[in-house]
């Protein structure tokens, strides 16, 4: 019995030894001989082909360096990277994709897809559009800073975690969740890089898989607002010289039964935190004037943003998803987009706004 | 050399342990791909039907195991069936537990495979797994039986991972229209049947009859072990439902699998890992139990039920057993899910064992009723 019991235990522990990667069949993951990199950035090479760059992280005192590849596929590229740097490049703290909007414009589900299919890549990826040279900003940012890289994945990790309206997040998961959706279409953040900036230009809105538009200052704000956070930190609005913050947004949408015609009321709470106007804010029907003004124009711009979507035929707003009820059919992404592009559309705003503390109204002096 | 006691009866089992081992043999594997194959949100009515009309088939169960015939084991079905139809039924249960096990143990191991392990062999995660479950279940029948406690206790914690996604913003109410089947397609007839060969299991636990019965109460533990396992395809489908919504669900191979990989902790970057790996305790458990089963029928297929359980024949067993399932892992298994044939052969198998044995055995025990008056 005891041999047949050491038998067992010994074989067992093998098996354990084994699974647990104290063997010859698994993966080579010992940290000096790997290079975790944290994003691909992915580009048009001209013919189809792409130009993939990557950071490779240091692991003594070395630099940073930056290897690009021209390819005709993706899994070509990490292939390449391999061949071309000691240490095996590998995928598992992959947290960013970079796609240029050239590529964007073109479609993006064959890039996703391969990502997807990689069990080593989390599906919290995230994936950014940017306009201009990514490979020379990074090169430019080497000198100076050589972490760019971990500190872009910090910009993104700490927007996604407490979003205050600043920017649009996005990971994979939520990006395929939305193209796989037959009533609403995807989303992703959009960055203007050049040689020495990094700067969020707005929210990229898809068709689909291809982008076809972005929405910029005023656009994205009203997009933070009504669908994606329901919050601003804060909301300047420089056209009538007032600057409102922590701004709550309650909207009710409604779709008729039919889907020709839809409803969006907007119950803003917040307070106004700047203001660079002529107005009298001490005075109650002033007060008044400025809060029907800020109305008139929300709703303006918003009916404005709506009607630019229904030309691009796209609905970022996750609009479809009213059309969804608890006892009938869903409709189809055909249908769907056809009722979305003709749709009658009627906004209203509500405010309720603390006014701001003003300063004893000070009134110029005779004489001067 | 000392005897090899495997199938020897010390102790009876309470309740508690058949409420355990029906939760556990109800939730392998199909557990973890069902939700893809369900896709729609009124498919919850389905999963809740299902689980109605399981709890008849226990309800005629717990009236076999309150008869003298469930507690003399294999002398209580010669004396209700005869021995000629014991031993057919035996050479049938050989073929639905090697089919069982194969499923089980394949599942399991693609699963590691392609979470864990993508550049090892399959071949060799399949025999550590056998291993395992060859292990404990040369500790007899008895050490296997209250192992279940280890499995449930090592495995049930699991479900609280996903009451992560009911919470906003990720959930949307939305996700989950229509609540009403609008179509009724030949493909919500497979998931019915998928789900009526998940909840399937407990009918194995018959060949337990003399370590449980006879007991009055077990409806009881059944009705709660029932109630979880419902319970627990209900929470992972709707939450999945939350999570994919509908349309990306069916892309997904191990749906419930991929949203544990979705979470983040501060510690452990993949929570999946740990998941899966918590999971073998119950995989080994299971499988060391039908082991167990397979070699007991291969004893009274051959008439070697009176002389005691020999090592050689547990290791032939074993063998057979690990054998068939590396050709069929060679042979039947596809890596494309809608290719695979050889689920669907147990979600068919499983769901006829599940509707006819309780059925059958239930309708003895009346006649014999009859009989006797």
């Amino acid at each position: 019995m005891n041999r047949f019991k050491a038998a067992a235990l010994s074989i067992i522990l093998c098996g354990v030894m084994l699974i647990s990667g104290c063997g010859p069949l698994v993966e080579n993951n010992r940290i000096e001989e790997i290079a975790p990199v944290i994003f691909w950035s992915i580009e048009e090479a001209g013919d189809g082909r792409l130009k993939v760059s990557t950071l490779i992280p240091p692991l003594i005192k070395e630099n940073k360096q930056m290897l690009t590849h021209k390819v005709d596929l993706q899994r070509e590229a990490h292939k390449a990277f391999n061949l071309s740097y000691y240490r095996e490049v590998k995928t598992g703290q992959l947290r960013m994709l970079f796609i240029s909007e050239g590529l964007a414009r073109k479609g993006v589900s064959t890039l996703i897809n391969t990502v997807m299919a990689d069990p080593n890549i989390s599906q919290r990826l995230y994936l950014v559009i940017f306009k201009g040279n990514f490979e020379e900003y990074i090169r430019n940012e080497l000198d100076s800073q050589p972490n760019v890289d971990y500190f872009l994945y910090r910009m993104f990790k700490h927007y996604e975690e407490k979003n205050q309206g600043e920017l649009t997040v996005v990971n994979l998961h939520q990006f395929v969740k939305r193209l796989y959706s037959p009533v609403s279409d995807p989303v992703m953040p959009v960055f203007r890089v050049d040689k020495d900036r990094f700067k969020y230009e707005g929210t990229g809105v898809f068709r689909r898989d291809k982008l076809v538009g972005v929405l910029r200052g005023m656009e994205d704000q009203i997009f933070q607002l009504v669908d994606n956070l329901h919050y601003l930190k804060n909301f300047p609005i420089p056209e009538l010289s007032v600057g409102l913050g922590h701004i709550h947004a309650n909207p009710h949408i409604t779709l008729d039964k039919k889907n020709s015609s839809l409803a969006i009321r907007v119950e803003l709470k917040g307070r106004i935190e700047e203001y660079r106007g002529d107005k009298n804010l001490e005075d109650a029907s002033e007060i008044a004037d400025m809060d029907n003004k800020i109305q008139a124009y929300l709703k303006e711009q918003t009916v404005k943003l709506l009607q630019k979507l229904q030309r691009w035929g796209a609905d970022p707003f996750k609009l479809g998803d009213r059309s969804l009820t608890a006892f009938s059919k869903p409709t189809d992404k055909e249908e769907w987009s056809r009722k979305w592009s003709g749709m009658m559309i009627d906004v209203a705003y509500q405010l309720n706004l603390r006014p701001l503390a003003t300063t004893p109204n000070i009134k110029p002096l005779p004489g001067e | 050399m000392k005897a090899f006691p495997l199938f020897d009866r010390t102790a009876t089992f309470g309740g508690v342990y058949a409420m355990l081992m029906v939760n556990r043999l109800q939730l392998l594997f199909f557990v973890l791909v069902l939700p893809a194959y369900l896709v729609h949100s009124y498919m919850v009515w389905g999963i809740i039907a299902l689980g109605i009309l399981s709890q008849v088939n226990l309800w005629m169960l717990s009236k076999w195991f309150s008869t003298e015939y469930a507690s003399q084991g294999y002398e209580g079905f010669v004396k209700l069936f005869g021995e000629r139809t014991v031993r057919f039924a035996a050479m049938a249960g050989i073929a639905l537990i090697l089919v069982k096990i194969s499923v089980i143990t394949l599942g399991y191991v693609e699963i590691v495979h392609q979470f864990i392990f993508p550049w090892m062999n399959r071949n060799s995660l399949v025999l550590y797994t056998l291993l395992i479950s060859g292990y404990m279940a040369s500790k007899g029948m008895e050490k296997t039986m209250r192992f279940v406690v280890i499995a449930f206790l090592g495995g049930f914690w699991v479900i609280a991972f996903y009451f992560r996604f009911f919470l906003p913003p990720d959930a949307h109410l939305h996700d989950l229209y229509p609540l009403v089947p609008t179509e009724w397609a030949r493909s919500s007839w497979q998931g019915m049947l998928l789900v009526w060969a998940s909840l399937s299991g407990p009918e194995y636990l018959i060949v337990l009859g003399s370590w449980l019965a006879p007991q009055k109460k077990l409806l009881k533990y059944l009705t709660i072990a029932n109630a979880m396992s419902v319970f627990e395809y209900l929470l992972l489908f709707i939450a999945s439902i939350l999570f994919f919504g509908s349309n990306y669900l069916n892309q997904s191979s191990y749906p419930v699998v991929n949203m544990v990989r979705y979470l983040q902790s501060p510690i452990l970057d993949r929570i999946d890992i740990i998941m899966i790996s918590v999971q073998l305790f119950y995989y080994a458990w299971a499988i060391g139990l039908f082991l167990l089963f397979f070699y007991g029928a291969i004893r009274i297929l051959f008439k070697k039920r009176d002389k005691p359980a020999t090592r050689a024949g547990f290791a032939a067993s074993f063998t057979i057993i690990l054998v068939c399932t590396i050709i069929v892992n060679q042979t039947f298994w596809k890596a494309a899910p809608n290719q695979n044939i050889w689920p669907s052969v147990q979600v068919i198998l499983g769901a006829l064992t599940y509707s006819l044995v309780p059925a059958i055995l239930f309708a003895a025990i009346k006649r014999k009723g009859h009989d006797a008056e």
